[in-house]
C-alpha cells in the first residue's frame, strides 16, 4: 500500500472516531447555564425538604425553630418526633426495657408486627444484663423470653447463641462476638426502632435529601450517554466545570 | 451560575432599570422569579391529552361497526382476505410523558376466527391491516398468541387469548418497551423501536368478533399502577447504590440554613449535631466572613422576620441603618421589591386608600421602567378585585411571595460581603444549584430520549411521602 493510501485510510479511521465522538450532543456552558436558570424551582419545596431531613432524623428543636422562621410545616407532628427520640436515646443508653415500654405507650402494634425488632430488642436487654455482671438474671432471661423465641425461628436462635456465648468467657474481650457488647450494637438496635416507629406512622424511615444528590449522580451518569454539558463533580463545592471536550 | 438579564431590559432609549449597577444585574433574578411565579403550571400536567374512545373517522370504514359509545366495535363483514381487517385506533394518541400508558381490551365474542389483534400503531397506518402487519407498527394476536411487528411473519409470545380474556397493551418509557397483559398478568414485552406517537389500536376480523375497549373509565384487570411502582423501585434501587460523601445531607442543610439565614434554626440545629456528627466541608459561598465565621447572620435573619411579619418600613429602615447600599438607588430591585410588598401589605388589610397613595408616591416611578412596567401592572391589577387573592394576580398575597422578597434582601446583603468569593453565588443556596442541575439533567435526557418519559418535579418527590399501604 502506497504511503498515500496509507495516510488516506487514517485519515478516515480518524473520521469515524470523530463522528462517534461528535455523535454525542454537545452543550456549551452558556446554554447549560441557560437552562439552569430556566428552572422553576420554588422556595417552599426547598423549605419541605430541609424540613423532612430534620424531622426524620429527630432533630425537634430544630424543626421547631424552621417552622418558626420559615413557616414551613413539619409534615408530622413534632411531638410524635420527641416521643421517638426518648425511646432511641433509651436505647442508646443501654435502658431498653424502658424503651420497650414507651414504644408500647406509643403503638403497641409496632412490637407486634415486628418480631425481628422485638427479638433484638429483648437481645440487647440480654446484652445489658450480661455486661452488668447480672449473670444469673441474664440466664433466666435468656431462658423465659429468648429460648421461646429462638425455637420458632433458626434466626433468632443462632443470635442466642452468638449472645449467650457472651456468658462463657470471664474476659469478654476475648470473646470472639464481643462487638455485641460494643455501643455500636445499641446504636444499631437503636436504628432499628426508630426505623419502625417511623414506617407505622407511614412515614419514611430516611430523609430524601441523600437520595437526590445520589439521583443527580446517576442522571448525569445516564446523560453521559448522549450529551456533552458542564457536570458539577464535587457534591462539596457545587462547581460546574466545563465539558472536556 | 449567571443570572440570565430579563429580556424587557434591552436599552430602550428611555430610562431601562439600572443595568450599571452591577450588584442589581444579579438581583434582576428575583424579578424573573415573580415572573416565573405568574404563570402557574397546572399540577403534573405536561398538557397532554389521553385517548378516551375510538375514533370512527379514521377506522376500517365498511369493515366494522363501532357502538355508539365508541368504546367497542364488532366485525360484519366476512374475512375474505387480508385486507379487509377491521382496525380501528383510539382518538388520541398515547400521551408520552409520562411513565408508562396502558390500555385493555375485553373479548366478548371471538367470533368464527377468532383474530382479534391489540397493538399500536402510527396515525398513517393502513387501516384495513392488522396491527404489526405493517412497519411502524405492533399488535398482539390473539389467534396465535404471536407478536407481530412491521413483517408479515410474527414471533411467537405469548398465550392465545379468546372470548372472556382481557388482555391489555402498553408502552413504557422509561424502558422503551411495549408489554403486553392477559388477565392480569404480564404476557411479555419487546423493544419499542416505533418513534413518535403512537396509537391504542384493535383490529377484529373474523364474522361476529366483538370487541370490548377500556381507556381507563373503568378499573383494568392489570394492576398498572402497582406495576410503574414496581418500574420506579426498579430505578430507584439502582440510584440508592450510588454512593455520596458521608453526612454530605448534613453539610448542605447546614449551609442552606446559613445563607438563608435561618439563625435559630441552625443554632439549634449545631447543637443537636455536635457530638453525634462530625465536621462537613461543603462550599459556604458569601455566606461567610474571612475567618469563616457567619457574614451578616443575625441582621439577615432580623430582615427576614421584618418582611415575613409585613412590616416593610422596618425593614428599610434597619437596611438603610445597616447596608446603605443596598437601598442607596432608589430604583433598584430591593427597593421595588420591597415598596411592592408594603403596598401589598396595605391592600391585604383593606387599607385600598393608603395603598394607593402609596403606589402614587413610591410606585410610580417604576411604571416607565420596562424591567419593572409587567410586574408593577400586575401588582396595581390586586386593587380592582373584590377578592384579590382569588384573582389571577393572587399570588402576590400568597407567602411565597413574601419569601421571594425576604429572599431577594438577604442576596443583597450577601452580595456587600467584603469577603464576597464571586459575584454570583449570594443568589442561590448550595442546595438549589445542585437540585437545579438534577432537574436540568433529568429534562434534557427525556429531550433525548425523543421527549417520552418522566422527568425530576421535586414537589413530586415530596408530595410522594408516606409509604404507600
Amino acid at each position: 500500500m502506497s504511503l498515500f493510501r496509507i495516510f488516506v485510510n487514517q485519515l478516515e479511521e480518524d473520521d469515524e472516531d470523530m463522528s462517534q465522538a461528535t455523535s454525542k450532543k454537545v452543550i456549551t456552558r452558556e446554554e447549560w447555564e441557560k437552562k439552569l436558570n430556566a428552572v422553576k424551582l420554588r422556595k417552599e419545596d426547598m423549605n419541605t425538604l430541609v424540613m423532612n431531613f430534620l424531622v426524620t432524623e429527630g432533630y425537634v428543636e430544630a424543626a421547631e425553630k424552621f417552622q418558626r422562621e420559615s413557616g414551613t410545616k413539619p409534615e408530622i407532628d413534632l411531638a410524635t418526633i420527641t416521643d421517638r427520640m426518648a425511646v432511641k436515646k433509651a436505647v442508646q443508653n443501654g435502658n431498653v426495657e424502658d424503651a420497650i415500654e414507651k414504644v408500647n405507650d406509643l403503638n403497641p402494634e409496632i412490637l407486634d408486627t415486628n418480631p425481628e425488632l422485638f427479638f433484638h430488642l429483648q437481645q440487647q436487654r440480654l446484652i445489658e444484663l450480661i455486661r452488668q455482671g447480672r449473670t444469673e438474671e441474664a440466664l433466666e432471661f435468656a431462658q423465659e423470653e429468648l429460648a421461646p423465641r429462638g425455637e420458632e425461628n433458626q434466626a433468632f436462635l443462632e443470635e442466642l447463641e452468638k449472645t449467650v456465648a457472651l456468658l462463657v468467657f470471664e474476659d469478654a474481650s476475648t470473646c470472639p462476638v464481643k462487638e455485641l457488647l460494643d455501643i455500636s450494637h445499641r446504636l444499631k438496635t437503636a436504628s432499628e426502632v426508630n426505623a419502625a416507629i417511623l414506617t407505622s406512622q407511614s412515614h419514611e424511615k430516611d430523609p430524601k435529601l441523600p437520595s437526590l444528590l445520589k439521583m443527580l449522580i446517576w442522571a448525569q451518569n445516564q446523560l453521559d450517554e448522549k450529551a456533552v454539558y458542564p457536570h458539577i463533580n464535587d457534591l462539596s463545592t457545587g462547581q460546574l466545570e466545563d465539558p472536556s471536550v | 451560575m449567571s443570572s440570565s438579564p430579563s429580556p424587557a431590559n434591552s436599552a430602550n432609549g428611555g430610562d431601562t432599570t439600572n443595568a450599571g449597577n452591577g450588584q442589581d444585574l444579579n438581583l434582576l433574578h428575583f424579578l424573573d422569579k415573580v415572573r416565573l411565579a405568574a404563570t402557574r403550571d397546572a399540577k403534573e400536567d405536561e398538557g397532554e391529552d389521553s385517548p378516551t374512545e375510538l375514533n370512527t373517522i379514521n377506522s376500517a370504514g365498511g369493515f366494522l361497526v363501532v357502538s355508539p359509545d365508541k368504546l367497542s366495535v364488532k366485525y360484519t363483514n366476512m374475512n375474505l382476505h387480508g385486507h379487509d381487517v377491521g382496525v380501528v385506533q383510539a382518538n388520541r394518541p398515547a400521551p408520552v410523558k409520562c411513565l408508562t400508558y396502558y390500555f385493555e381490551i375485553f373479548v366478548k365474542d371471538s367470533g368464527v376466527k377468532g383474530q382479534v389483534a391489540i397493538g399500536f400503531t402510527k396515525e398513517s397506518f393502513k387501516m384495513r391491516r392488522q396491527p404489526g402487519w405493517e412497519v411502524n407498527s405492533c399488535g398482539y394476536h390473539g389467534d396465535d398468541g404471536f407478536l407481530y411487528r412491521g413483517q408479515g411473519k410474527g414471533e411467537p409470545f405469548g398465550p392465545k387469548y379468546t372470548k372472556d380474556d382481557t388482555v391489555g397493551g402498553g408502552i413504557n418509557y422509561a424502558t422503551q418497551e411495549f408489554f403486553f397483559t392477559k388477565n392480569g398478568a404480564i404476557v411479555g414485552k419487546i423493544p419499542k423501536d416505533i418513534k413518535g406517537h403512537l396509537f391504542p389500536t384493535v383490529a377484529v376480523h373474523s364474522q361476529n368478533e366483538e370487541v370490548l375497549v377500556n381507556f381507563g373509565k373503568k378499573k383494568f384487570a392489570f394492576d398498572i399502577k402497582g406495576y410503574e411502582v414496581s418500574e420506579r423501585n426498579k430505578q430507584q434501587m439502582a440510584i440508592e447504590k450510588i454512593s455520596i460523601p458521608p453526612n454530605i445531607g448534613y453539610g448542605l442543610v447546614k449551609t442552606y440554613l446559613l445563607h438563608y439565614g435561618y439563625e435559630e434554626t441552625l443554632d439549634a440545629f449545631n447543637l443537636a449535631t455536635k457530638t453525634t456528627v462530625p465536621p462537613i466541608n461543603i462550599d459556604q459561598g458569601n455566606a461567610i466572613d474571612e475567618d469563616d465565621s457567619p457574614y451578616a447572620l443575625k441582621q439577615r435573619k432580623i430582615l427576614r422576620q421584618l418582611v415575613r411579619n409585613g412590616e416593610i418600613d422596618a425593614a428599610m429602615v434597619k437596611l438603610r441603618e445597616w447596608y446603605p447600599e443596598t437601598v442607596q438607588d432608589d430604583k433598584s430591585v430591593v427597593c421595588f421589591l420591597l415598596h411592592c410588598q408594603h403596598f401589598i401589605e396595605l391592600l391585604r388589610v383593606g387599607k385600598l386608600e393608603e395603598g394607593v397613595k402609596y403606589g402614587r408616591l413610591e410606585l410610580a416611578k417604576f411604571v416607565g421602567l420596562t424591567g419593572f412596567q409587567d410586574i408593577i401592572e400586575d401588582c396595581f391589577a390586586l386593587l380592582v378585585y373584590e377578592k384579590p387573592e382569588e384573582s389571577p394576580v393572587g399570588y402576590f398575597l400568597e407567602d411565597s411571595h413574601k419569601e421571594l422578597v425576604a429572599d431577594a434582601v438577604n442576596a443583597a446583603i450577601l452580595s456587600t460581603n467584603p469577603n464576597k468569593r464571586d459575584a454570583q453565588s449570594h443568589l442561590h443556596s448550595h442546595l438549589e444549584k445542585l437540585l437545579r442541575q438534577l432537574t436540568v439533567c433529568c429534562l434534557e435526557r427525556r429531550s433525548l430520549n425523543g421527549d417520552q418519559g418522566e422527568t425530576f418535579r421535586l414537589h413530586r418527590v415530596l408530595d410522594n411521602n408516606s409509604t404507600r399501604r
